[in-house]
């Protein structure tokens, strides 16, 4: 393997990913140079080593609870182990939102496919590449912990978590990597020829791989499980991605012989993922382009279900070509997962955070998936945009469209989610019932609210990792979409739980409050949709 | 104001298309300048330039789906923008790179376009099932486009373009990635819709025989400004090159005339 060419072409893909956004397009901008991530990792460190300092003084303090420092030393004992997992755990679960979902243009590396590179070599480089972008994670932890470590004297351990989190992170990426390739060849499931049945068993088997990875390496559900498996040692051996833990937990214990055999594992384990997925890529170098017919379908049925809700034959053509995308296309997976594994966590945690915990944590999900829906309802079109503004619809046909695929889906799932979680707590009919209103609610709210982000804000860029809206614009919506939720959320569950004795009062703040947000939105969302029509964004 | 550079075969009183002084700027950059011709109906017109010239923003500008910094641009005698939406059903657009809905089928893909223009079931029945045989497409529409090539994907495209019969066509490079047989139906079914139907053509193309073979007048854009328009006759009689291709032509007026020592150093 020629390591310089591995470490040029991870610079390539790490720039080529980087310099995707409008502000770093220009070659010349630090912040599309690789250098950046890096300067990125060093100044998390910092800062996470910084807040550690700070730690370490209000425990040194003389007004400190008793114990000092020595207090520190069961919570370092605990976390180092950890550490590794935060690596792996890191970059599969944001690496199965946005690596796995890249269009086979991307995924399909034919643009590096004629390079005189061996397989090898370009999964390493490939490997490096999302190891680096998801980087920061790990260095943010590893500054934490640095001053904590030292001075509960636990140095040794702190080096071997901070080697163990590094190699973590690249077995994380290896894992991405066969994903990857398997995945593209879920891509192309029936080689050859398939049909609507593939199309559903496409979309069915990547949203397994993805909930169950997400799931697995979830850091609330992986704490969880390693703390239940304290003891249970023959499980966790058996399992190459806790070995760096175990190597950590036998360091602590003094069986320097058995951390070194793990750390050995550990090491042979990332060669032997290497390998495997060295030879995932030889198997499926060119992914295979899938012919997927979906006979039967007629010229001119309509869309009368859509008709029925109002909407114009281009709106519903609109409306309905979207909902078609959400369900068969790679890159809206994302999407339709988030709601899953959240719900899900909450049926595993559940009963950590009690009735009222739930329904904000529901009102969170129905809210958060609604936004992330909608913010992207634009972004998703991509180039195609040009080819839909050149035909014949003005903006409010689109907005309409748009707000339609977007408020169909949102608050069915909501309404179903809210039903479960009413289920799931035994409540009565009645707040079952007020509880589904305040999901549906707040779906329309942020879907609402997500649609005037999507006119102005859309990133309609093709890129490795699609985001759909500027990066920027996506956290404004994210922190100005909670503030909205919690303003609804907060005044429905008192309301739903009578808690001070005035329900009406607090259903009325909900129901105020999420209408003016609500009116404001529709108004605001239009007009960004007329600012699309003026002049192509791009 | 000066005359347009116009005078289609039609000889018709009012151009499908009139750009007239049309200036477009990308912050620094300025992409159009002064852009100024016609296109009557009936009339092939090509837009020729070298890369960058200006032509997609023309088209886009066109379209409405750029706005002009300077400058009007009349379809059928009004103000792009005064009724885009009226505007744009009589307008038929093949893009440079069409970028179609992957997800879709062909058959689906063409049926969304039909709803955006309100064709009848047997109107699109009719016209595309035509479209799907003349350019060898049929058996091929029930399938995804993700799994089309290039050119079938720009044959998709040019049935959107043409299923509704538009008034004017604006065409970005449409015989890309064709097959010689599609291209040669192509370029007769453009001729037949300008000759038979009166529908005004303006199209954009780096093969400069194709240009030849069918414009009617060609517009030459370089750095944003038009270089030069009229017949191809009437350009050769400008370039003082009479008797030469329109290759010759084009390279004389863009000043990329002598490539010989670029050609010899390549070689070396």
């Amino acid at each position: 393997m020629d390591l310089a060419r591995v470490r040029r072409l991870a610079g390539v893909l790490v720039a080529s990913q980087l310099r995707s956004g409008r502000s770093t397009s220009d070659p010349r901008s630090v912040f599309g140079r690789p250098g950046f991530l890096a300067a990125v990792d060093g100044a998390l460190f910092l800062l996470a080593f910084g807040a550690g300092l700070l730690v370490v003084d209000a425990v040194r303090s003389p007004g400190a609870p008793a114990g000092g420092a020595a207090a520190l030393t069961p919570v370092v004992a605990s976390v180092l182990p950890f550490l590794p997992l935060v690596g792996v755990g890191v970059v599969l679960v944001a690496g199965m939102m946005f690596e796995l979902t890249t269009t086979a243009k991307f995924s399909g590396s034919d643009a590096a496919n004629w390079l005189p590179l061996s397989p090898t070599e370009y999964v390493a480089a490939s490997t490096a590449a999302v190891a680096f972008t998801y980087s920061p994670a790990v260095a943010l932890s590893l500054g934490a912990l640095l001053p904590l470590a030292v001075v509960v004297g636990a140095s040794g351990s702190y080096l071997l978590a901070a080697l163990l989190s590094l190699i973590a992170l690249v077995e994380g990426g290896l894992l991405i990597e066969m994903v990857r390739s398997v995945t593209q060849r879920a891509g192309s499931i029936a080689v050859g020829r398939g049909g609507r049945v593939t199309l559903v068993v496409r979309a069915v088997v990547l949203l397994i791989v993805i909930l169950t990875l997400q799931l697995a390496f979830n850091p609330v559900i992986a704490y969880g499980f390693l703390e239940r498996l304290r003891g249970a040692a023959l499980i966790t051996d058996s399992v190459p991605f806790f070995w760096g833990t175990e190597a950590l937990l036998e360091l602590q214990a003094g069986a320097v012989a058995l951390a070194a055999a793990f750390v050995a594992a550990q090491v042979a384990f990332l060669a032997l993922l290497l390998e495997l997925a060295a030879q995932l890529r030889v198997r499926y170098w060119v992914p295979t382009s899938s012919e997927i017919r979906l006979a039967g379908v007629e010229y001119g049925r309509g869309h009368p279900g859509l008709a029925v809700l109002g909407l114009s034959p281009v709106e519903a053509a609109v409306t309905s070509k979207d909902l078609r995308g959400l369900v068969r296309r790679r890159e809206m997976l994302p999407t339709l997962v988030v709601p899953f594994v959240l719900i899900v966590l909450l049926f595993v945690e559940g009963g950590t955070i009690g009735v009222f915990g739930a329904v904000l944590w529901l009102a969170w999900v129905a809210g958060f998936s609604a936004l992330l829906l909608s913010s992207t309802a634009v972004g998703q079109e991509r180039r195609a945009l040009q080819t839909l503004l050149a035909l014949p619809l003005g903006p409010a046909d689109l907005y309409r469209a748009k707000a339609t695929a977007v408020l169909l889906p949102t608050t069915l799932v909501s309404a179903v989610m809210g039903a479960a979680v009413g289920l799931l707590f035994h409540l009565t009919w009645p707040a079952l019932v007020g509880l589904v209103a305040l999901a549906v609610t707040i779906a329309v709210v942020l879907s609402l609210w997500g649609l005037v982000f999507a006119g102005r804000y859309s990133d309609f860029q093709d890129r490795p990792r699609p985001q759909f809206v500027r990066p920027a614009a996506m956290l404004a919506a994210t922190g100005s979409g909670m503030v909205i939720l919690m303003g609804i959320a907060v005044p429905g569950a008192l309301a739903l739980f009578d808690t001070f004795g005035v329900p009406w009062l607090f259903a009325g703040v909900a129901v105020g409050f999420g209408g003016a947000v609500g009116v404001a939105a529709a108004h605001f969302g239009r007009t960004g949709f007329d600012r699309l029509f003026r002049e192509l964004p791009f | 104001m000066a005359a347009l550079p116009s005078g289609g075969p039609s000889g018709a009183p009012s151009p499908a298309l009139e750009v007239v002084d049309v200036s477009k700027s990308y912050g620094t950059v300025r992409a159009l300048q002064g852009v100024r011709f016609s296109v009557g109906a009936g009339e092939i017109v090509g837009l020729l330039g070298p890369n960058g010239a200006g032509k997609s923003t023309t088209m886009k500008a066109i379209l409405g789906l750029l706005r002009p910094d300077a400058g009007s641009i009349r379809l059928f005698g009004a103000e792009v923008g005064t009724n885009p939406v009226a505007t744009k059903r009589q307008i038929g657009y093949v893009p440079e790179s069409p970028s179609l809905y992957e997800f879709l089928t062909g058959t689906e893909y063409l049926d969304f376009i039909a709803d955006m223009y309100g064709l009848d079931r047997a109107t699109r029945r009719e016209r595309i099932g035509q479209f799907l045989t003349g350019l060898e497409l049929a058996g091929h529409e029930d399938a995804l486009i993700s799994g089309y090539s290039q050119g079938m994907r720009q044959k998709v495209a040019l049935i959107a373009a043409l299923a509704h019969r538009p008034r004017l066509l604006i065409l970005d490079e449409p015989l890309n990635g064709l097959d010689p047989r599609s291209a040669r139906v192509t370029k007769d079914l453009l001729r037949n819709l300008a000759s038979r139907d009166g529908v005004a053509i303006l199209f954009s193309t780096h093969v400069l025989e194709i240009a030849q073979a069918i414009c009617d007048r060609v517009v030459i854009l370089d750095h944003g400004t038009v270089l030069a328009s009229g017949t191809f006759e009437s350009l050769r009689a400008r370039a003082g090159l009479a008797g030469s291709g329109l290759e010759e032509v084009f390279l004389a007026l863009t000043g990329s005339g002598d490539l010989g020592d670029v050609v010899a150093a390549l070689e070396r």
